[in-house]
């Protein structure tokens, strides 16, 4: 078995206020993890639409987040198995991640909020579909995984996934072509919400470049700036102020940058971001093969989940996609 | 240290636009009691406004008759905003006026960056012109179509087939105002709850699924004794 190269640790650091005005945070947030292949760093951001025909869209984006975490365990664990265990070939795991893990993904938020509909709602509350409760919990997320093979996020509706490049290059990759004016989003409460869910895929060949930074935003923090551009200085000042201070000083700050930013926004605001702090010792990890090029690829999901996927400006081709049902084909 | 990194930080505004209708057949009381409604509901917007510190109320107004035209062109700020009575002219041109509207929900001149705006109509006639071209150029712009829209029908003459095709949601109704009371609450009425509901999140597709919009308009009092 081959190893990798000197594997990317990540340090961590959240926060998120609540919205002026607002009676909830209905925010959202998990971090766990260190991005080894024992301890996949995991992320997520959640945002209850609120308003109120979104009556427990607080409790939407808590279930996204808890739901998003499993699976992006279960993703992490196909991508970098124990023992002695064979990992599958990276074509599979990228068509997992795009097709297969948000429809999971959809469809556990969906049990979940039904659940949580069946077991709280009295018999007063006037009768609705199971569309019309699912838009009581409507929730945005933004969620990503980074192992030492692997760094994959996904996102539905608003908020950013926000990269910085080993040479200091601020992406957002999941940004829609068009953003949504006003403040509509799409949505996990949306007729099939797992087409809509666009996805980033990145394998890792070159550990030395790995992204320095990576954050998950809610948009109460982007919609604060008068400009796009406003919100990626923002970024590249955070990852500035991290090199050159340090993580507890921005940990320090981060509540007062968020409730600023709020009170620009109105919106509750949230950020989870991880970034690079040192190497560690090289671990057990993938087979030897070409792996799909490095880099941003992001691409959302064609109408159809099965079968294979269908090429896309920004996603890395895989070696093969002959045959994507055999997760331990040869790459 | 302190000091948060990135470019300025600024609230959205919210482009509340009323589009009234100035026609003969405003004459009189209507039009007086319009001017008075509009006028006493200016600080309730101001109120709106300020319980939504994060978003920043710009008013405009149009009025249209034989001709369309702007009577306040340039957006104002709800805190500097004062209402100038409107005068009666002659036909009842809402295609113009929506044609003329429609300009300004282009991008640009309405930024991307913003909340939906909302579009007020008030009218209590038939129009006379092709108000189906001015509703198709405000539907063809990208913040025409994600508008906030409201419509009062002004007594018993107002084409309420018009003010629903304009409002473009089965699910809403024109606002019925057939006495000064009934102005003066569809008045206020639009004046905030559009406000708010244009403030709020939403899912993009929820038009499918909500049976209640934020902005229903409320069942108003009819007891008063002056009945247009």
């Amino acid at each position: 078995m081959r190893t990798h190269g000197p594997l990317p640790l990540w340090d961590t650091l959240h926060g998120s206020v609540q919205g002026v005005n607002k009676t909830r945070n209905q925010d959202h947030y998990d971090v766990e993890g260190l991005g080894s292949a024992g301890q996949p760093l995991i992320m997520a951001v959640a945002d209850g639409h609120g308003s109120a025909v979104h009556a427990r869209s607080h409790l939407g984006s808590r279930f996204a987040v808890d739901l998003f975490v499993q699976q992006a365990r279960q993703f992490a664990a196909l991508a970098e198995p124990r023992g002695e265990l064979r990992p599958p070939s990276l074509a599979w795991l990228m068509n997992y991640a795009q097709y297969t893990l948000p429809r999971q993904l959809v469809s556990a938020w969906q049990e979940k909020a039904l659940g949580h509909w069946a077991r709280t709602s009295s018999h007063e509350e006037p009768a609705l579909s199971p569309p019309d409760k699912l838009v009581l919990y409507g929730s945005t997320l933004v969620g990503a995984v980074l192992t030492p093979r692997v760094f994959a996020a996904w996102q539905l509706g608003d908020g950013e996934l926000t990269v910085v490049t080993d040479d200091g290059q601020v992406t957002v990759p999941l940004a829609p072509d068009e953003a949504d004016l006003g403040d509509e989003t799409e949505s996990l409460c949306s007729p099939q919400a797992w087409l809509r869910v666009r996805t980033h895929w990145a394998p890792v060949t070159t550990p030395a470049r790995a992204p320095r930074l990576v954050s998950l935003t809610t948009d109460g923090l982007s919609k604060s700036f008068a400009s796009d551009s406003g919100f990626r200085q923002f970024m590249a000042g955070l990852d500035d102020r991290l090199s050159a201070e340090g993580a507890e000083c921005v940990r320090a700050v981060l509540p007062e940058w968020l409730a600023k930013a709020s009170q620009h926004s109105g919106d509750d605001t949230t950020l989870v971001a991880a970034w690079h702090t040192a190497t560690a010792p090289a671990g057990p990890a993938a087979p030897a093969g070409p792996a799909a090029p490095a880099g941003p690829a992001g691409a959302a999901a064609p109408a159809e989940p099965a079968g294979p996927p269908e090429p896309a400006a920004r996603t890395p081709e895989p070696a093969d996609i002959s045959d994507m049902t055999d997760p331990y084909r040869s790459e | 240290m302190s000091d948060i990194p990135g470019g300025p930080m600024m609230n959205r505004p919210v482009h509340f636009i009323w589009l009234i209708d100035c026609s003969y057949s405003m004459q009189g009381e209507k039009i007086g009691q319009l001017n008075y409604a509009i006028r006493e509901a200016v600080p309730e917007m101001l109120s709106v406004a300020q319980d939504n510190p994060a978003a920043q109320l710009l008013l405009r107004t149009m009025t249209f008759s034989t001709t369309a035209r702007w009577h306040h062109k340039d957006p104002v700020p709800v805190e500097q905003f004062t209402w100038q009575d409107v005068q009666v002219d002659g036909m009842t041109n809402l295609g113009e006026a929506l044609q003329l509207a429609a300009r300004e929900l282009d991008t640009p001149p309405m930024p991307q960056r913003a909340l939906k705006p909302v579009l007020a109509l008030v009218s209590d006639g038939v129009p006379t012109d092709d108000w189906k071209a001015g509703l198709r150029a405000v539907d063809a712009t990208p913040w025409g179509r994600k508008a906030v829209r409201v419509a009062i029908a002004i007594g018993a003459d107002a084409d309420r087939n018009v003010l629903q095709e304009f409002l473009g949601n089965p699910e809403l109704q024109p606002l019925d105002a057939n006495s000064p009371k009934q102005l003066a609450a569809a008045i206020r009425w639009a004046s905030t709850a559009a406000v708010k509901a244009a403030s709020q999140p939403v899912a993009g597709f929820a038009d499918v699924t909500v049976k209640q919009p934020p902005y229903a308009p409320p069942v108003l009092d009819d007891d008063d004794d002056d009945v247009w």
